[in-house]
């Protein structure tokens, strides 16, 4: 079983290069160092035993990222805190993917109050999408990872989650109306929302 | 002349595929369709490129690079495994 040492070497120049892409994915789905570190050695061994049955080396990415998500879940799955996952997704049902955050910031009501949709996007910090996304349960978080952090197409993701492609489109859609409805709370805090009650009570006075 | 031929896209069918569109999911006749809508309709335009920014926000979680530990570890792993 094990590799000789052309496939080990070729193994190294395919594997190495994607090592910060499997760390950040890693991190974000653990939300804890030096467990994502442990994940993606995990992910490398199993890579590493099961090279061969890699044929097409242009999807190395998403084989990779298969490795990584199913070491995670099934680590999730052994500490049995994928009991979220279920209250979330039942939580999410009734908006199936009906959120818009875009709506909520571009309120008719102030459209002559300038462009809050731009405001907002320029006053959120990273960490205030990261604390969005880490509330996320794990289908719907590794889902918007693949597809925005990572960067993969739909077809990609639905090689690395084992999904059919219309269950990844539906899966982002509700992952995106949650994150969207999170990252409004969020904007409200910011005085979104106030300031756009102050400005309706001020123009209903003129 | 392919079969499909493009058609004009009201804001609800637009707006239905703007993930797809800002996914890069969108081809041939369906992409031109969506291009020419939010080329004319200021509404989806906007709603588009709030859907594209706030993406390229999410891409910038990215950042976040193996320690060198991390990398000397794996190193071992793929010599000795
Ligand atoms: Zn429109």
């Amino acid at each position: 079983m094990s590799l000789t040492d052309e496939e080990r070497r070729e193994f190294s120049d395919v594997v190495l290069p994607l090592l910060d892409e499997m760390h950040a994915l890693a991190v974000h789905l653990c939300r804890n160092h030096s467990v994502a570190e442990d994940l993606v050695a995990e992910t490398v061994m199993r890579a590493c035993e099961n090279f061969r049955e890699l044929r097409d080396r242009s999807k190395v990415k998403p084989w990779l990222f298969r490795i990584l998500t199913n070491a995670f879940f099934s680590s999730c799955r052994k500490q049995k805190t994928r009991q979220e996952v279920s209250y979330e997704e039942v939580q999410g049902e009734d908006d199936a993917g009906s959120f818009s955050l875009f709506q909520q910031l571009s309120h008719p009501f102030l459209l002559w109050w300038g462009n809050p949709e731009r405001e907002f996007t320029n006053k959120l910090m990273d960490e205030d999408i990261r604390r969005a996304l880490a509330e996320l349960c794990e289908d719907h978080r590794v889902v918007i990872l693949l597809s925005d952090v990572e960067g993969l197409s739909y077809a990609e993701i639905s090689e690395s989650l084992d999904i059919p492609i219309g269950t990844v489109r539906s899966r982002l859609a509700r992952a995106r109306s949650m994150l969207q409805r999170k990252l409004w709370r969020c904007a409200q805090e910011m005085g979104f929302g106030v300031s756009r009650r102050r400005s309706r009570q001020e123009a209903l006075k003129e | 002349m392919t079969g499909s031929k493009a058609k004009q896209l009201n804001c609800q069918e637009a707006l239905r595929k703007v993930f797809d569109f800002v996914d890069g999911a969108l081809e041939g006749v369906s992409l031109v369709e969506m291009r020419t809508h939010l080329a004319t309709c200021r509404h989806c335009f906007d709603r588009a490129e709030f859907e594209r920014l706030l993406k390229a926000r999410m891409a910038r979680l990215k950042a976040n690079p193996a320690s060198g530990e991390l990398r000397a570890r794996v190193q071992s792993l793929i010599e000795g495994g």
